[in-house]
């Protein structure tokens, strides 16, 4: 494993070209740049807050930052499974020539991913300021080892959905679908106590996410270091998935040449 | 010092017949216990066993679909044998597809980096490649352009060119000789030689019989996947056009 890791740091300036170009692509093509794709989460907050302000009748200044960044860490993860799932074909003419390590292919997709996500989340802890003042700053150091691990976790989501794509070629729609009705299921526009109160605390109990939107939350918007008992989950769901992606990797490395 | 052993490697393709399934018909399947998709197994290569040292030039010959690409491959590291065992020692560079594996979007220039490092350079070296490998393709304005609207034989000479840049020690050729129009071939071949004088070890697939028994000195006649014969160039080109002869022959 050591010897795979040390391969895929060999090729480095081969993916990180790959990022920087992706990147260059997606930033620089339009007029508005950066913007233009942060505008879907933040045209969705501000939706969002109309809607729950009129309807509802909620009254939290708040709820702004709270959906935020809800959203723009379920599109990172969405992100990474969505468009990590074709991420093996992408590389595929370099695949039928070179044996480079596989992982090098969901990495391009989910570092890729990842800046972008790090530019949507200064965009959260800006309006945060915004609203609640320099009171996190204390707290925001935590967020270092959050995305260490938001990393790690979107390097195997990604190499799983791409390994799965190439032998079901419907992975992409069915992850789709899943990803819908996840992100019901999960507090993203609304808060958790919503769904403890209804009884249905099992939902948050049981989803993976919700460890994870704490860790950003809790920082950013309570100005507080999440317990340690968080860090523990969140760290154990990371390595449920980096096992089982190494573990993929390992079978299926040698013989996905004949699938493509 | 470049090696190639091969002991005894098979290969062994499982094609569906009606390409890839879904994972709908996957588990459709498990349910019903009835394939309409089966599995064809095509054996492209059969206990093929090779010693080759280096300072050796190696010719592969034999009909379309006898297993001489996948045999080189095999030896790039891109298929893995299923049984069997694979050893190669060295750099390898290798030619084939190079029409492959460009970024659409980018330009003639970034890809050249991007390329370069995906044959193991870095930043620098690419750079001090740049310009020569920009006056080999002759393409000049148009490296500034996406990929995208490159035509096929301006995007061969790009890859040629990037391609025959390095100094391997193990070089793998399939076919390119002909790459290119008039002008550009003649210059193809000028490099081809000049790297074939550098490279320590060199294995190439050619139907262009003529020019594999100026090149190379061993040949290998492969035949529906085995080594039918392998010696010098001469003798096995001999055996093949004989063999192909009498086939003929034999069908009129």
């Amino acid at each position: 494993m050591v010897d795979y890791f040390r391969d895929i740091w060999r090729c480095r300036f081969f993916w990180m070209s790959l990022v920087r170009m992706d990147l260059r692509t997606r930033y620089r093509r339009s007029v508005l740049g950066m913007g233009w794709s942060l505008l879907q989460p933040i045209a969705m907050t501000v939706i969002l807050c109309t809607v729950f302000h009129q309807v509802f009748d909620i009254q939290r200044v708040d709820y702004a930052p709270y959906v935020l960044a809800g959203l723009v860490c379920w599109n990172y993860i969405l992100g990474v499974t969505v468009q990590g799932c074709g991420s093996i074909f992408q590389g595929e003419s370099y695949i039928r020539q070179y044996p480079a390590p596989l992982a090098i292919y969901p990495l391009r997709t989910v570092l890729g991913a990842a800046i972008h996500f790090l530019i949507a989340l200064s965009v959260v802890v800006v309006l945060s300021w915004y609203i609640h003042g320099f009171g996190n700053l204390a707290a925001l150091p935590s967020l270092i080892p959050t995305l260490i691990l938001l990393l790690i976790l979107g390097w195997s989501l990604a190499v799983l959905a791409s390994l799965t794509t190439v032998y079901f070629q419907d992975t992409q729609h069915l992850a789709e679908v899943g990803f819908q009705l996840l992100f019901y299921a999960t507090p993203i526009i609304y808060v958790e106590d919503m769904l403890t109160e209804r009884r249905m605390a099992w939902l948050v109990r049981f989803n993976p996410l919700v460890t994870l939107l704490r860790l950003i939350r809790e920082p950013i918007l309570n100005a507080r270091v999440p317990d340690i008992t968080t860090f523990a989950s969140a760290v154990a769901i990371v390595c449920i998935a980096a096992t089982a992606a190494i573990f993929m990797l390992y079978r299926l490395q040698r013989q996905i040449i004949f699938y493509l | 010092m470049a090696q190639i052993d091969l002991e005894k490697v098979s290969l062994t393709f499982r094609v569906r017949q009606h390409g890839r399934i879904s994972l709908k018909e996957f588990i459709v399947r498990r349910m019903f216990r009835r394939s309409r998709n089966p599995l064809i197994r095509v054996d492209a290569l059969r206990d093929v066993s090779l010693h080759i040292g280096a300072g050796q030039r190696v010719g592969i010959i034999g009909h379309n679909g006898a297993g001489k690409s996948t045999l080189l491959k095999l030896l790039a590291g891109i298929y893995p044998p299923t049984k069997g065992r694979r050893l190669v020692r060295g750099r390898i560079s290798s030619l084939f597809d190079i029409a492959l594996g460009f970024e659409p979007d980018a330009s003639g220039w970034e890809n050249i980096f991007f390329r370069g490092y995906l044959q193991g350079e870095t930043p620098r070296s690419v750079r001090a490649k740049m310009q020569p490998i920009a006056e080999f393709s002759e393409l000049g304005d148009f490296l500034d352009m996406p990929v995208r609207y490159y035509s096929a034989g301006m995007l061969v000479r790009l890859a040629f060119s990037i391609a025959t840049a390095v100094e391997p020690e193990i070089l793998l050729v399939d076919e390119v000789l002909a790459v290119g129009d008039m002008s550009f071939q003649d210059k193809a071949r000028q490099r081809m030689r000049d790297m074939m004088v550098k490279a320590e070890l060199i294995v190439m697939v050619s139907h262009d019989l003529e020019s594999i028994a100026k090149l190379c000195e061993r040949g290998i006649w492969l035949d529906h996947g085995q080594v039918r014969m392998t010696g010098d160039i001469h003798d096995v080109v001999a055996a093949y056009t004989q063999h192909v002869r009498g086939t003929a022959a034999q069908a009129a």
